[in-house]
């Protein structure tokens, strides 16, 4: 039986671009530039100066506060500057700039056997693992909750157009995410894992249900519909729980975490290396040639394009097309959470031309959260911010199911951040 | 190279809201051909003038107030169509054009254009013209008779003498225990009886429902909570009211409203609870109009009447998914 959640919307998928392609390893260009904050939190604090000969894995910003994660080097080779840019968010940034001495030289931290929580967490924090399902939360800090937890749930799922590489992980690492998978449950004490797993990937779920064989894990197939790997929605789908509205998964007993992040405590645990590749989906008709690929964090997007070719495209997307950010040039850098690149088309990208709103509600028959985002839309725009918050727009995942199927056109995700921040402002 | 850089999502549906209008206009076609395959090409030129008026109206609205043309979104275009298919298939021609000026100047694009009107622009309309015109809006027609050879039928169309006021919702009027015997349900199903161009044939109707269900154009709960509110009160107001559930749904324009204008997205309410509340009662009202009312009909009071409780309707919020009652503040003392 398949579970799903209520509402919600069925976009084309379209993942046959690259679903049957292998994940390849791309060299690291001449240059990196990595970011010192490529998580939620504070920034890293850089370690390293300008003439510093680092390798691959060696620390070069630290975690400064607890929410914040470590930044490692992803190459051997020397720190030529340390400058700001724009990461994809348009935000100015430091960045570390290394010269790729192109020997791989790398740095580990020591391997763990039988690991105990403390070990788990500290190496999570050392290894600057965050949540690499594209929220990057850092991980060390999730796996730390005020409240008991009783159900681990794995995300799988997937619901984003385009992108396969949560799926070519689980096709071709399934041992490796559940020992990964293991270790957080150790940490959590919790009693239940599920992975989580949308039924338009069989090859996955036959090959996690493999994996997971001989152990207490269970593999729960999914109804594929979108957001179906919204937290929210994924725990009301795989235990019939729900979120509170102002609530975090923790308040209801479960933890939500993504396979490539089980996948990086693996590795950090196993082989003690820290978070410094990326596997990511790199799709759209604007590629020439798509591809799942390995990449070192800190290539810049347009050396990812230049190794893979592209056509004419009209907008480049870091992130799933539904909630990604779309980027105004290829200077920004692939970072921990960036699960994907998409460069589209005329043909595959909406053009917008609001209309007037015709009243057809088929926004609140989409909203996942029961929100009716054409009110607040009409509301906001008018700046009546006591009226708009009667309908709850805090509540909003900015999931974008109601842009979707508006036959207006109308920017209602926009109209709920705007709500969203005015309320904070003026109301709170 | 030039970016395009906007806010996500970055996909969406192809549906825009002259694709939802153009949608309409087509199932709005099995009524339209239905009424004139029973009354003749006259009644196709009834509901043609009150499309383009419709349509002139609101370019002409566009033009005087020199806002952007809207009449591309197609939807005064249905507007007029649905006000035409609601005439008698004997209505003079200006009926249908000032029915259609009204209902896009008035009632539609005073109060705010597409999405915005309180009042369903052709049912209104319809009451108007029923008022100003009554002797005009209630002059039906028998469906013309095929046996002398089909073209000279369907061009001349109803001829004088057929011209009649009875119609099955006439006939039923103050009956109550017995069905009279003029009702045939089956005239009724296929559309062999008298009544307005659209709402004659049920068959026509139903094929529209299926139509626009197909390409989720409507919500299907507003015509069968309706329908089902129909078939309840009938049975409730009615002496032997089993007997009266089928003849009150075949008759007038009660299967027509149900699925072209209760389903008009600006007059029905947002939300499911509101829906379902809004249609109830409509069905509610309808038989009780048609029942005790001194007017023969229903349908079109009945819905402009529950469009004036949608904007108390909508303010029935839903509690977003995951909602915990706020705790209350402990009592100051």
């Amino acid at each position: 039986m398949s579970y799903l959640f209520n509402r919600g919307i069925h976009p084309k998928d379209k993942k046959e671009l690259t679903a049957d392609l292998p994940f390849e390893v791309m060299s690291a260009p001449a240059k990196v530039y990595i970011p010192l904050c490529q998580h939620i939190g504070a920034p890293a604090k850089a370690r390293v100066s300008v003439g510093d000969r680092v390798k691959a894995g060696t620390l070069i910003g630290e975690a400064t506060g607890f929410i914040s994660a470590n930044v490692h080097s992803s190459v051997s080779g020397t720190v030529v500057a340390i400058e700001q840019r724009e990461n994809a968010a348009g935000r100015k940034i430091d960045h570390i700039v290394i010269e790729n001495d192109g020997l791989y030289e790398e740095e580990a931290l020591p391997p763990l056997e039988n690991p105990t929580k403390m070990d788990i967490f500290t190496r999570c924090y050392d290894a600057g693992i965050v949540g690499m399902g594209g929220a990057t939360f850092p991980t060390h800090v999730k796996i730390q909750p005020k409240k008991p937890i009783h159900t681990l749930i794995i995300n799988g799922a997937e619901c984003e157009p385009y992108i396969t590489a949560d799926y070519r992980m689980m096709l071709e690492h399934p041992k490796e995410i559940v020992e990964g998978i293991s270790y957080i449950k150790t940490v959590l004490g919790a009693q239940k894992v599920v992975i989580g797993i949308e039924d338009n990937k069989p090859k996955a779920i036959d090959a996690m249900q493999a994996a997971v064989a001989g152990t207490d894990i269970t593999v729960q197939k999914l109804k594929t519909k979108y957001p179906q790997g919204g937290e929210k929605q994924l725990i009301h789908a795989v235990t019939k729980l729900k979120v509170p509205w102002t609530g975090l998964p923790a308040d209801v007993g479960v933890i939500v975490v993504n396979v490539t992040t089980a996948f990086a405590v693996y590795e950090a645990i196993k082989l003690g290396k820290p978070s410094y590749t990326r596997f990511m989906t790199v799709s759209g008709k604007g590629i020439k040639r798509p591809a799942n690929l390995i990449v070192r964090v800190g290539t810049p997007f347009e050396d990812v394009v230049d190794y893979l070719g592209h056509n004419d495209y009209v907008k480049a997307i870091v992130g799933g097309p539904m909630m990604g950010l779309s980027i105004a040039n290829l200077n920004p850098v692939v970072a921990k959470g960036n699960s994907s690149l998409l460069l589209l088309d005329k043909s595959e990208e909406r053009e917008i031309e609001p209309t007037p709103c015709i009243n057809c509600g088929r926004c609140a028959m989409a909203c996942p959260m029961r929100l009716i985002p054409m009110m607040t839309d009409r509301l906001i725009l008018k700046d009546k911010i006591a009226d708009s918050y009667k309908y709850h727009p805090q509540c909003c995942i900015e999931c974008g199911c109601c842009a979707y199927v508006c036959p207006a056109d109308r920017p209602l995700v926009q109209s709920q951040r705007l709500a969203k921040k005015l309320i904070k402002e003026r109301m709170q | 190279m030039k970016l395009q850089v906007s806010s996500s999502p970055h996909i969406g549906t192809k549906l825009t809201t002259q694709k939802i209008m153009g949608h309409v206009c087509i199932a709005l076609l099995f009524p339209t051909i239905a009424g004139t395959v029973m009354f003749g090409i006259y009644s196709f030129v009834v509901v043609l003038v009150a499309a383009a008026s419709a349509v002139l109206a609101e370019f002409l609205y566009n033009k005087i107030t020199r806002q952007p043309l809207t009449v591309n979104d197609l939807s005064a275009l249905v507007t007029g169509m649905i006000l035409g298919l609601n005439l008698p298939p004997t209505a003079p021609l200006f009926v249908p054009i000032v029915g259609s000026f009204f209902a896009i100047m008035i009632v539609k694009m005073l109060f705010g254009g597409i999405g915005r009107n309180f009042a369903n622009p052709a049912a209104t309309a319809r009451l108007f013209l029923v008022l100003s015109w009554t002797g005009f809006m209630t002059n039906y027609a028998a469906p013309v008779d095929y046996s002398q050879g089909f073209w000279k039928a369907f061009v001349s169309g109803f001829t004088k003498e057929y011209v009649t006021s009875a119609t099955p919702l006439t006939a039923l009027k103050g009956a109550s225990g017995a069905v009279p015997e003029s009702i045939n349900l089956l005239d009724m199903f296929l559309g062999r009886i008298g009544g307005s161009i659209g709402e004659v044939c049920a068959v026509a109707i139903i094929l529209g429902f299926i139509y626009l269900m197909i390409f989720k154009i409507i919500d299907w709960k507003l015509p069968v909570v309706y329908i089902a509110a129909s078939a309840v009160a009938a049975l409730v107001f009615y002496k032997n009211g089993w007997l009266f559930i089928l003849p009150t749904l075949l008759s007038g324009g009660l299967l027509f409203a149900a699925v072209y204008m209760l389903t008009d997205y600006s007059t029905s309410p947002n939300t499911t609870i509101g829906r379902i509340i809004f249609a109830a009662g409509a069905g509610f009202l309808t038989v009780l109009f048609r029942r005790y009312s001194g007017m023969v009909g229903g349908v079109s009071f009945a819905i402009v009447l529950m469009n004036l409780t949608v904007p108390l309707l909508d303010r029935i919020i839903p509690k977003p998914f995951g909602y915990v009652k706020p705790k209350k503040e402990a009592a100051r003392d």
